[in-house]
């Protein structure tokens, strides 16, 4: 298919339910940007994000006759892909407590320094800063994670989570409320454990 | 707004600085060839003639395990009510010791 011409999704859709197998690899190299996208933010350890995409997109085939249209076909695949990621990071084994001595040299600085707001982060250290943000975040409960990831790091709109994730609006802000309360704990009892 | 907070917002400020990780978003040479084929290959078409037959064979033999326990009732019943005293009868011990007294 030209990549100049714009993608006919219901089109495909159709042929799809129809069983053409055409269409429907059309359908996954169309959606695989979208897909690649959820799973690699939402990637649980040790698993292959190739293999999770996979899943992704079986269970949007397996699904595909209950998509009746009442929202775009994206955000329908967008949702299928955050909670078969929340399912894979809800099986995985829990990563256990974290502590100060499990932290890089720069990391520990990076968190020194934003804790006690003396220095802000040197612009070199952004990478450990991201670095810390993603251990920090291992903490929290998938969904909680995910929200927290969506508003804080990648600055989405409510209105767009929702879209990507289903969930209502008081739901993510109620989630978010909770996720910080849990961060700000960590922080505290890292920094704590360091003092002592 | 708190200092823990405040220190959290630093920090993803300066996390959000960190270059975007670029990766290529194509779909793998072969993936989609190869989701196409096993979701297709896990969606048969339709039950095949000998599962609907045997779905039907089935429901029909219970309706007839059923139907012979309710015109047999009776007899059941009074086959599991009678069983104790036929089998008090059959005692080979008391027929002996019957037999010494």
């Amino acid at each position: 298919m030209p990549d100049d011409e714009p993608f006919d999704l219901a089109g495909c859709l159709e042929r799809v339910r129809k069983r053409d197998q055409l269409a429907a690899r059309e359908l996954v190299e169309h959606l695989h940007p979208l897909v690649i996208r959820i799973v690699r933010s939402h990637l649980p350890r040790r698993v292959l994000e190739e293999d999770l995409a996979q899943d992704v997109f079986l269970k949007m085939f397996t699904r595909i006759d209950q998509y009746k249209g009442e929202v775009p076909f994206t955000h329908w695949v967008s949702r299928i892909a955050v909670t078969t990621c929340i399912d894979q990071l809800r099986a995985q084994k829990r990563r256990p407590e974290m502590r100060m001595a499990d932290l890089s040299e720069t990391e520990a600085e990076v968190l020194g320094n934003v804790i006690t707001n003396e220095n802000d982060v040197a612009p070199d250290d952004a990478l450990e800063a991201r670095e810390l943000v993603h251990k920090l975040l291992d903490q929290l409960k998938p969904e909680d994670r995910m929200v927290i990831q969506y508003l804080d790091l990648e600055q989405k709109s409510l209105a767009e989570i929702s879209q990507m994730t289903g969930w209502n609006q008081t739901l993510i802000k109620v989630r978010a409320f909770r996720a910080r309360r849990k961060l700000q704990r960590f922080y505290r009892e890292l920094t704590d454990k360091e003092s002592k | 707004m708190s200092a823990d907070d405040k220190s959290w917002q630093k920090l993803v400020a300066a996390a959000r600085k960190a270059p975007p990780i670029v990766a290529d978003e194509s779909a793998p040479y072969g993936f989609s060839t190869r989701v196409a084929a096993l979701a297709f290959a896990q969606q048969p078409q339709g039950q095949s003639a000998f599962a609907r037959l045997s779905l039907k064979a089935a429901a029909f033999a219970c309706v007839l395990a059923l139907g012979a326990v309710a015109a047999n009732y009776t007899a059941i019943k009074g086959a599991f009510s009678e069983e104790p005293a036929t089998a008090g009868g059959d005692d080979p011990i008391a027929e002996v010791v019957d037999l010494g007294s």
